[in-house]
C-alpha cells in the first residue's frame, strides 16, 4: 500500500537502507507497517471464510427443518471453524497484529518494534494457524466439537480423525505467534518510547495494547498447556481429561476458562483504545479521564483473571444460561463491539496507512446498514435464549421459527453492509483522494499524524521529542 | 543506547519468565487441581482418612449409594443396600457389587465423587475401591467394600449443616489398560469372591 | 433523522410491541411462536430467576437510558457547530470517583441476591423421592431408585410418527414423569461425553459429565400440572438437535398409578444386578 513513497525516505540505515522488494518485501518483511498491513490482509481473507461459514448457519436456520446443511456434523463442524477463526484469525490479528503493529511504533515515536525478525515470525506463525484451521475443517468429517473443545467429545473416541488434532495445532500455533507478538509489544512499549513519551503520556490506545499483551502472556501459556494435555489424551495415551483413566473432565474446562475469560479482554481492550482516540480526535479535545481511562483497562485485565473463578461456580451449579441469551450477549460484546471497533479503526486509520482518503458518504450508509443489520441479527436471539432454544443445534422446534427467521434476515442485511465495505476499500485504494498527514485536523494530536500519509517505510528516524502531553 | 540495548534484553527475558513460569503452573496443574478438590471437597471429591476421629455426634443423615457403568463395559455394578442412615462420626461399611456379564475377562476402573457438593469435605472414606483397577473373570461377582464417616464438623457448617442426605457416586470405566484381563482368562477360575484390599 | 429513517423505527416499534403483546400472553411448558420471554415458572426456583432476571433487566435499562440520554445530549449540545470552541476540561474527580463507585454498588446490589439464588437452587431441603437422569448419544434414560429402580429410555419422536397435535423435535416415545407437590433430586450423570438436561420451566440447566454425579432439585405445585419440554442444552456430537425431553407433571395419585404401570411395562427379566450391557447400544 505504501510503495509509492517507500523510498522517499530512504536514508542511509544499516540493514534497512536497501529494503527489498516485490515477494522479498513481504515474505521476509521485518518492517512493522508491512507485517501490520500483512496482518490486516490476513484478518480480511480469514473474515471472508468466517462470515461465509456465519451465513451459511444463518441460512440454515432461517426455516425450522434441515433444508441446505444435511449433515448435523458439518454443521458443527461450521459452528466451531465459525468461532476459531473468527476469534483467533479475525479479532486478534486486525487489532493486535494489524492495529497495533501498525500504529504502537508510530505513537510512541520509534522506527520499529524492538524485534523485527520476531515480528515477521508472529505474523507467518499465524498464517499457518489459518492454514491448519482450514484444513482441520476438510479432514475426515471436522471438527465438530464447538471452540471450546469440551473432552470427552474431542477425544480420540467421539472424535476420532485427525480434524481435532489440526484444530489443537492451529490453536497451538497461532497462540506461539501471539506470545512472540505480547513480548515484541511489552518490550517495544517498555523501552522504545521517544525522549518525554512517559507512560503517563502515552495513548490509549498504546496502554490497551500493553494490557492486552500482559493478558496474553499470562493466558496463552494456559491455553497451550491445556491443549498439549489434550493432544496427548488423544493420541499418547495419557488421561488428564478422560475419566476411565482416573481424568476429569471438568478440569478441562477450568484450564479452558482460564484462558478463555481474559481472552474476551483481550479482544475487547484494543477496542477500547481505538475508540478512545476516535472519540478524542473527532471532539477535538482530549479525553476526559485519561489516567483513569488507562488505569481502568488496566484494572479490567487484572479482574479478567479474578473473574475465572465464577466459571468454576456455574460447573456445579446451574445458573449458567447456555442458551440463545448466551449467543446473543457475547455477539453483542464480539460482533457489535470489537468489529465496530475493527471497522472504526480501518475508517480512522485508512488514510495513513493506504495514503487515500475513503468516501463518507459510502462510509456513512455502510454503518447504518450494518448498524441495523446486526441489531436485527442478534437483538431476536435474547428471545430465543429466552424461550429455551439450545445454543449450536441446527434444527428447532416450529416456535422458535419466527424470530430465527428475523435473525437470518438480520444476517443478510449485515452482509450487504459487509459487501459495501468491501466496495469501500477498493474505492478507496484504487480511486480515493490523495490523504494529507492529518486529515483529521485539530483533534488528531498523536505522533501518526505527524508523518505524511501513507506513512513512509521508515518513520521516526530522528526520534521525536515530545514536550506536550499527547492526552491531557 | 547500549543502556536501552540492555533493558530491551532485561524486558524480553522477564517477558518470556512470566511465559515459563505460567507453562510451568500449568505443567503441574494436574497434580495441584487433584489436591486442591481433596482440600476443599471442590467438585464433590469425598476425603480419605485413615480412620474416623472418634467423636460422634446426635445429626443423622442419610448416605445414598449411586452406581453406574460407562459405555464400553459390559458389568452389572450397584449397592447392596441403596442407601443407609447413618450417625455423624461413626464409621460405617457399605458394598457394593459387580458382576461381569460378558465373557470375556475385564478391567474396570471407578470414579466417584459426593453430592451435594459442600456435603463433600465432610465425607471421609477410609477404604474403597476408587481407581484400582478390578480385574473381573466372565461371569464372575464381587462385592466390594467401602468404609467411611461423615464429619461432626458438618453440623457447625451453615452452608452444610441442613443436608439431609448425601449421594456417593461411583462408576466403573472400562479400562485403557486390558492387560491384566489376558493375565486373568489364562488362571480363570469360575467363582465367587468377597473382595478387600 | 431523515424522514425514511423515521419511518423505519417507528415501523420497528410497533411490530415490537405488537409481538411482545402477543408473547407475553404466552405461557405453557414449551416455546409459543414470537415468545419474547420467559416460558412460565413452574418451580420455586425458576420463579427466583425469573425474578432476578427482571431485577437486572430494570437495571441495565435504567443504564441504557441513562448513557443514551447523555449521548443525545452530546450530540445535540456539543456538536461542531453548536459548540465550536471544544473545553479542555479533562478532570473533575468528584465525577470520577462518582462514576467509579456508582457502578461498583450496583454490583453489589445484584451480587447480593444471586448469591442467594445460587445457594437456594444448590439443593433441596428434604426431598421426597428421587430422579435419575443417564445422559447417551442421542437420547436420556430415567431411573426411579425409590420405586424399585426401574429404568426406562426417552427418544425423540421422529416427524414422520408425530400424531396430530405433538410438537416436532421436542415430543419423545417416554415422557419422564413427576408427582406434584412433591421435593424431587434429580441426580445426574452421563454414559459417554458431557451432555445438558435443560428444563426451562423448571430453571433446571444441569450439565450431565461422565463419572460424575450432580444433584438438582425440583417441586411442582399441584396449580401447575401439565407437560414441560426441554432440550439438550450441550454440544453433544451429531444429534444434538435431536434429544429432547419431555416431563408430565401429575398429582401424586395419578403418579403412583403410572407407576405400578411402569414398573411392569419397564420391568427387566430376572436379573439379579441391573445390567448395563454396553455392547449391544
Amino acid at each position: 500500500m505504501a510503495e509509492a513513497h517507500a523510498h522517499a525516505h530512504g536514508h542511509d540505515h544499516g540493514a534497512h537502507a536497501h529494503h527489498p522488494t516485490g515477494w522479498r518485501r513481504w515474505a521476509y518483511s521485518t518492517n512493522h507497517k508491512d507485517i501490520g498491513t500483512m496482518y490486516i490482509v490476513l484478518a480480511f481473507v480469514a473474515s471472508l471464510v468466517g462470515v461465509a461459514f456465519s451465513m451459511m448457519l444463518r441460512a440454515e436456520l432461517a426455516y425450522p427443518g434441515m433444508q441446505l446443511i444435511h449433515d448435523q456434523q458439518f454443521y458443527n463442524v461450521l459452528v466451531t471453524a465459525h468461532g476459531l477463526i473468527m476469534v483467533f484469525f479475525v479479532v486478534m490479528p486486525s487489532l493486535i497484529g494489524g492495529f497495533g503493529n501498525w500504529f504502537v511504533p508510530l505513537m510512541i515515536g520509534t522506527p520499529d518494534m524492538a524485534f523485527p525478525r520476531m515480528n515477521n515470525i508472529s505474523f507467518w506463525l499465524t498464517l499457518v494457524g489459518l492454514c491448519l484451521v482450514a484444513t482441520s475443517t476438510l479432514v475426515g468429517t471436522g471438527a465438530g466439537t464447538g471452540w471450546t473443545v469440551y473432552p470427552p467429545l474431542s477425544n480420540a473416541v467421539f472424535h476420532p480423525g485427525m480434524a481435532v488434532d489440526f484444530a489443537i495445532l492451529s490453536l497451538h500455533v497461532a497462540g506461539a505467534a501471539s506470545i512472540l507478538g505480547a513480548i515484541n509489544f511489552i518490550t517495544t512499549i517498555f523501552n522504545m518510547r521517544a525522549p518525554g513519551m512517559t507512560f503517563h503520556r502515552m495513548p490509549l490506545f498504546v496502554w490497551a495494547i500493553l494490557v492486552t499483551a500482559f493478558l496474553l502472556l499470562l493466558a496463552l501459556p494456559v491455553l497451550a498447556g491445556a491443549l498439549t494435555m489434550l493432544l496427548t489424551d488423544r493420541n499418547f495415551g495419557t488421561s488428564f481429561f478422560a475419566p476411565q483413566g482416573g481424568g476429569d473432565p471438568i478440569f478441562w474446562q477450568h484450564l479452558f476458562w482460564f484462558f478463555g475469560h481474559p481472552e474476551v479482554y483481550i479482544m475487547i481492550i484494543p477496542a477500547f483504545g481505538i475508540i478512545s482516540q476516535v472519540v478524542s480526535t473527532f471532539s477535538k479535545k482530549p479525553v476526559f479521564g485519561y489516567l483513569g481511562m488507562a488505569y481502568a483497562m488496566v484494572a479490567i485485565g487484572f479482574i479478567g483473571f479474578v473473574v475465572w473463578a465464577h466459571h468454576m461456580f456455574t460447573v456445579g451449579f446451574n445458573v449458567e444460561t447456555r442458551a440463545y441469551f448466551v449467543i446473543a450477549h457475547f455477539h453483542y460484546v464480539l460482533s457489535v463491539a470489537a468489529v465496530f471497533a475493527i471497522f472504526t479503526g480501518m475508517y480512522y486509520w485508512l488514510p495513513k496507512m493506504c495514503g487515500r482518503m475513503y468516501d463518507e458518504r459510502l462510509g456513512q450508509w455502510q454503518f447504518w446498514i450494518t448498524f441495523v443489520g446486526v441489531n436485527v441479527l442478534f437483538f431476536p436471539q435474547h428471545f430465543l435464549g429466552l424461550a429455551g432454544m439450545p445454543r449450536r443445534i441446527a434444527d428447532y422446534p416450529d416456535a422458535y421459527a419466527g424470530w430465527n427467521l428475523v435473525s437470518s434476515v438480520g444476517a443478510a442485511i449485515t452482509l450487504v453492509g459487509t459487501l459495501l465495505f468491501i466496495y469501500l476499500l477498493y474505492r478507496t485504494l484504487t480511486a480515493g483522494e490523495r490523504a494529507p498527514a492529518n486529515p483529521w485536523g485539530e483533534g488528531a494530536t498523536t505522533l501518526e499524524w505527524t508523518v505524511e500519509s501513507p506513512a513512509p517505510f521508515h518513520t521516526h528516524e530522528i526520534l521525536p521529542n515530545i514536550t506536550t502531553q499527547p492526552a491531557e | 543506547m547500549t543502556n536501552r540495548a540492555r533493558n530491551i534484553r532485561i524486558t524480553a527475558a522477564a517477558s518470556v519468565a512470566v511465559v515459563v513460569g505460567m507453562t510451568g503452573l500449568v505443567a503441574v496443574s494436574e497434580p495441584l487441581y487433584r489436591l486442591f478438590c481433596k482440600v476443599t471437597g471442590y467438585g464433590g471429591t469425598p476425603r480419605m482418612a485413615e480412620k474416623a476421629s472418634g467423636a460422634t455426634g446426635e445429626a443423622m443423615f442419610t448416605v445414598r449409594f449411586d452406581a453406574n457403568v460407562a459405555r464400553g463395559l459390559s458389568w452389572g455394578f450397584r449397592a447392596a443396600e441403596p442407601q443407609m442412615s447413618v450417625r455423624v462420626g461413626e464409621e460405617t461399611l457399605a458394598y457394593y457389587e459387580a458382576k461381569n456379564t460378558s465373557d470375556l475377562p475385564l478391567v474396570g476402573t471407578a470414579t466417584f465423587n459426593v453430592q451435594p457438593d459442600r456435603a463433600a469435605p465432610y465425607f471421609n472414606k477410609i477404604q474403597c475401591f476408587c481407581f484400582t483397577e478390578q480385574v473381573l473373570a466372565p461371569g464372575e461377582t464381587v462385592r466390594m467394600p467401602v468404609t467411611f464417616f461423615v464429619d461432626p464438623e458438618i453440623t457447625k457448617d451453615v452452608h452444610a449443616r441442613d443436608i439431609g442426605t448425601i449421594t456417593l457416586s461411583y462408576t466403573f470405566f472400562k479400562s485403557d489398560d486390558q492387560s491384566k484381563a489376558r493375565v486373568a482368562q489364562s488362571e480363570f477360575k469360575p467363582e465367587s469372591k468377597t473382595y478387600s484390599n | 433523522m431523515t424522514k425514511s429513517r423515521w419511518i423505519l423505527f417507528c415501523l420497528v416499534l410497533v411490530g415490537t410491541a405488537t409481538f411482545g403483546l402477543d408473547a407475553l400472553a404466552a405461557s405453557t411448558g414449551a416455546p409459543v411462536p414470537w415468545q419474547m420471554y420467559f416460558r412460565d415458572a413452574a418451580t420455586p426456583v425458576m420463579q427466583d430467576i425469573v425474578d432476578f432476571h427482571n431485577l437486572i433487566l430494570w437495571i441495565e435499562v435504567a443504564i441504557v437510558l441513562l448513557v443514551l440520554g447523555l449521548m443525545l445530549w452530546i450530540i445535540v449540545k456539543f456538536n461542531a457547530k453548536a459548540n465550536p470552541v471544544p473545553t479542555r476540561t479533562t478532570h473533575n474527580t468528584a465525577l470520577e470517583i462518582a462514576w467509579t463507585v456508582v457502578p461498583v454498588l450496583i454490583l453489589l446490589v445484584i451480587a447480593v441476591p444471586s448469591m442467594k439464588l445460587l445457594f437456594f437452587m444448590d439443593k433441596a431441603k428434604n426431598p421426597a423421592m428421587t430422579l435419575k437422569v443417564v445422559s447417551h448419544q442421542w437420547y436420556w434414560s430415567y431411573e426411579y431408585p425409590d420405586h424399585d429402580g426401574f429404568t426406562f429410555d426417552s427418544n425423540l419422536v421422529p416427524e414422520d410418527q408425530l400424531k396430530p397435535g405433538q410438537l416436532r423435535l421436542l415430543e419423545v416415545d417416554n415422557r419422564v414423569v413427576l408427582p406434584a407437590d412433591t421435593e424431587i433430586r434429580l441426580v445426574l450423570t452421563s454414559d459417554d461425553v458431557i451432555h445438558n438436561w435443560a428444563v426451562p420451566s423448571f430453571g433446571v440447566k444441569m450439565d450431565t459429565v461422565p463419572g460424575r454425579l450432580n444433584e438438582a432439585w425440583v417441586k411442582i405445585d399441584s396449580k401447575n400440572i401439565g407437560t414441560y419440554y426441554g432440550q439438550c442444552s450441550e454440544l453433544c456430537g451429531v444429534n444434538h438437535a435431536f434429544m429432547p425431553i419431555a416431563v408430565d407433571v401429575v398429582s401424586k395419585q395419578d403418579f403412583q398409578a403410572w407407576v405400578e404401570q411402569a414398573r411392569k411395562k419397564f420391568a427387566k427379566a430376572d436379573e439379579p444386578l441391573k445390567v448395563v450391557d454396553a455392547g449391544t447400544r
